[in-house]
């Protein structure tokens, strides 16, 4: 006869009782892998993170906002900046992309009109003191750069003006005491600084440079037009502002700075926005028009430049009100995002005054925070901070219209065009115009 | 019965493929450049297409794509017909030859155009370097920069990196005309001139059909070249079919226009292909 054991070894009270522990262990090792699953992971791209000093900066950021929420993982993903745009336009398309990301004022318009970027409202309005207070501590101009018919859907992080770079030991040896105050002076300035280095031989030092590649034209070119007390368009971006006497002048006095006076590198039609910075790293010019961030990234790529001491800052030569150009960082989270809140969570702690302070220490850059630049006792006392806090009420953002890329791209190939010698000063001039004007009114 | 439907089981997938892959995107773009697809407000307009006819800076980039296109196929073709001679010639080391004379066609176009950049670039490039140590110029010269060098660089740039494309289509067919023909020919007297210009030439007319085609529909949709080594500039000297579509699609957000102009210049290639499909089609029958 066969015999059958019981299952267990005790079907009586102990039964009863290890069914129980075996229930409760169980629930708790259950537990377990349902709170390793509840970590939520968040993906956060940023042109600045292919850039080492940024990116320094921004991985020890994230490692402390990780530190402060261990139910969340920040991913990073680089982007370049000149690929920005693209990639995050297709991949917010496809209803993809990354949940939280970054922005410069030029695609923002856009971003918010096509319903790529979440509105932020609701999540402001919850915070104390509601929205108003929110505000209150922003600069205007920072966020209405982010704003559409009253909806906040970006958080402005940080906001500088550009500012002229000059190199103190080039400008003493060419026998210049002090930054240019006016164009003749930076003309005069430029073409000073422009000789061969061994007092022999072919020119291989110029006066300055401009960016006429796509990546940072804007931003650069700008600074000649306001300067002259012109604009690429009117106030209110109803047509094109550059049929005037000082449009024409600022543009006739890039490309002669080139054409005529040579006081540029060859080769300039190429140059983009890195390509300034190592111009200026490496000594090969005088003095560009660059903003704060300039300074690390130099000090990076050349550390014998002593850049922090060597490149000085100075405002635009100009005596116009608005004569520079503002550039702001902010960030959005994706529409399509799985997880609202925890971006949000970000979002606001890449924004708060410890991380404003933060970005100055690490990347010398003003926050879009009143109360940062007031109060940091960094900036404060720094002059060249000093300098750009004074600067950022005589600069302007570009125009904050969605067609922007359209018409900044309609100007650039003009003044390239012009600058080539392909066409002359005033037809690149008036073929912009109508160019310019012709977008708008589609 | 049975047998048309196991042709429908062979053909089947392979046709649903295609309209996944070709059809879908292709009626896409032609819903697209009539407002009739992915817009606010959809409605049939022609708009995109009155456009294309008014727009300077199409007409530009199709001047520019003409003049592209056909230098760089001329430049193909001849580089392409001279390198196959020559590697169909009976020479040791043969295989060497063909490998070295491949080796542009398997770069990609980007990585192409960045060599090419750096090649051509004004202040540290290979070419100005030298030029300036032969004393053959005293300033650097702007290869990217000046509008017509520009062009000049993208032409010499491709034709280096598409010719063997075209030399492995004619090599092939050089390895198909029949040996006799030139025994033939030399009984009757006929010098190497001469074998070339009433043999060679005329047994690789159909090759020279196909390869000319073929060439023309790549490089008119070429884009990484372009867009690594002038990105369409200075000014839009080199703004051909393709970088204008990009830009108009991916910069511009115009998604309709863009879609205008991939339609015209997919009509176009249609066009340029139909000698093609005639030969192939009369073959057939």
């Amino acid at each position: 006869m066969m015999r059958f054991h019981r299952p267990f070894p005790a079907a009586t009270g102990t039964f009863p009782r290890l069914c129980a522990a075996l229930t409760l262990g169980f629930s708790l090792f259950a537990g377990a892998p349902a709170a390793a699953q509840s970590k939520v992971t968040l993906v956060y791209s940023d042109w600045h993170l292919s850039e080492p000093v940024w990116n320094r900066s921004l991985q020890e950021a994230m490692a402390d906002f990780q530190k402060a929420n261990p139910d969340i993982k920040v991913e990073l993903e680089p982007v370049a900046l000149g690929q920005r745009d693209v990639r995050y336009s297709t991949a917010l398309r496809a209803k993809r992309g990354p949940d939280v990301f970054t922005l410069d004022v030029n695609p923002i318009q856009q971003f918010i009109q096509r319903g790529w970027v979440m509105d932020l409202t609701p999540f402001i309005q919850k915070e104390s003191g509601g929205l108003e207070q929110w505000k209150s501590d922003f600069y205007p101009r920072a966020l209405d750069v982010v704003s559409s018919k009253g909806k906040v859907y970006g958080v402005p992080k940080t906001l500088v003006p550009m500012m002229l770079f000059y190199n103190t030991k080039m400008f003493a040896d060419a026998g210049l005491a002090k930054p240019p105050a006016n164009w003749d002076e930076f003309r005069d300035a430029a073409r000073a600084l422009t000789k061969s280095r061994s007092g022999s031989g072919p020119v291989d030092q110029w006066g300055t440079t401009i960016v006429l590649a796509p990546a940072g034209f804007d931003l650069r070119f700008s600074v000649f037009l306001r300067g002259f007390g012109a604009d690429l368009l009117k106030p209110d971006y109803s047509a094109s502002a550059l049929d005037t006497p000082e449009a024409k002048k600022a543009f006739n006095f890039i490309v002669d700075l080139i054409r005529k006076d040579g006081v540029m590198p060859p080769g300039v039609a190429q140059v983009d926005a890195n390509g300034a910075r190592q111009l200026l790293a490496t000594q090969r010019i005088g003095m560009a028009f660059e903003s704060a961030w300039a300074h690390p990234i130099i000090a990076d790529i050349n550390p014998q430049l002593d850049a922090w001491n060597t490149l000085k800052l100075a405002p635009v030569p100009s005596d116009q009100p608005i004569r520079s150009t503002l550039h702001l960082k902010s960030l959005f989270i994706n529409p399509n995002t799985d997880h609202p809140e925890q971006a949000w969570k970000l979002v606001k702690f890449l924004t708060d005054r410890a991380q404003m302070q933060r970005w100055f220490d690490d990347n010398n850059l003003l926050s879009a925070r009143k109360s940062v630049n007031a109060e940091y006792k960094a900036i404060r006392e720094n002059d060249n901070a000093a300098l750009m806090a004074s600067e950022l009420e005589r600069a302007a953002f570009m125009p904050l219209t969605p067609k922007w890329p359209e018409i900044n791209e309609a100007f650039r190939q003009n003044l390239q065009a012009a600058v080539a010698g392909s066409k002359s000063t005033d037809q690149a001039l008036r073929d912009a115009h109508a160019q310019i004007n012709q977008i708008i009114a589609r | 019965m049975g047998e048309s439907r196991s042709v429908l089981y062979f053909v089947g997938p392979a046709f649903l493929l295609l309209i996944l892959v070709l059809g879908f995107p292709a009626m896409a773009a032609v819903l697209q450049s009539f407002e009739l697809l992915w817009v606010p407000e959809a409605g049939f307009s022609l708009a995109n297409y009155q456009r294309l006819v008014t727009d300077p800076g199409f007409h530009k980039a199709f001047a520019n794509t003409a003049v592209y296109v056909s230098c760089v196929v001329a430049f193909h073709m001849s580089l392409g017909l001279g390198a196959a001679l020559l590697l169909n010639a009976d020479i040791p080391g043969k295989w060497l030859f063909r490998v070295a004379a491949i080796l542009p066609w398997t770069i990609p176009d980007v990585i192409g155009g960045i060599v090419w950049r750096f090649m051509f670039d004004t202040l540290p490039g290979f070419v100005n370097g030298a030029l300036l140590r032969m004393a053959l110029v005293d300033q650097p010269l702007e290869w990217l920069g000046h509008p017509k060098l520009a062009m000049f660089s993208l032409i010499v740039a491709e034709g280096w990196r598409g010719y063997p494309f075209i030399m492995l289509i004619l090599l092939a067919g050089l390895q198909a005309i029949p040996q006799h023909l030139y025994e033939a020919a030399a009984v009757d007297g006929a010098n190497r001139w001469h074998c070339f210009r009433y043999i060679t030439l005329p047994s690789l007319k159909k090759m020279f059909m196909i390869a000319l085609v073929l060439d023309v529909i790549w490089e008119c949709r070429l884009f990484g070249m372009v867009y690594s080594m002038t990105g369409g500039g200075p000014g839009n000297a080199t703004e051909v079919i393709s970088i204008m579509t990009y830009r108009q699609y991916f910069e511009y957000y115009n998604n309709g226009y863009a879609a205008a102009i991939a339609v015209a210049l997919a009509l176009l290639m249609l066009a340029v292909s139909t000698p093609y499909l005639r030969m192939s089609m009369r073959e057939e029958r």
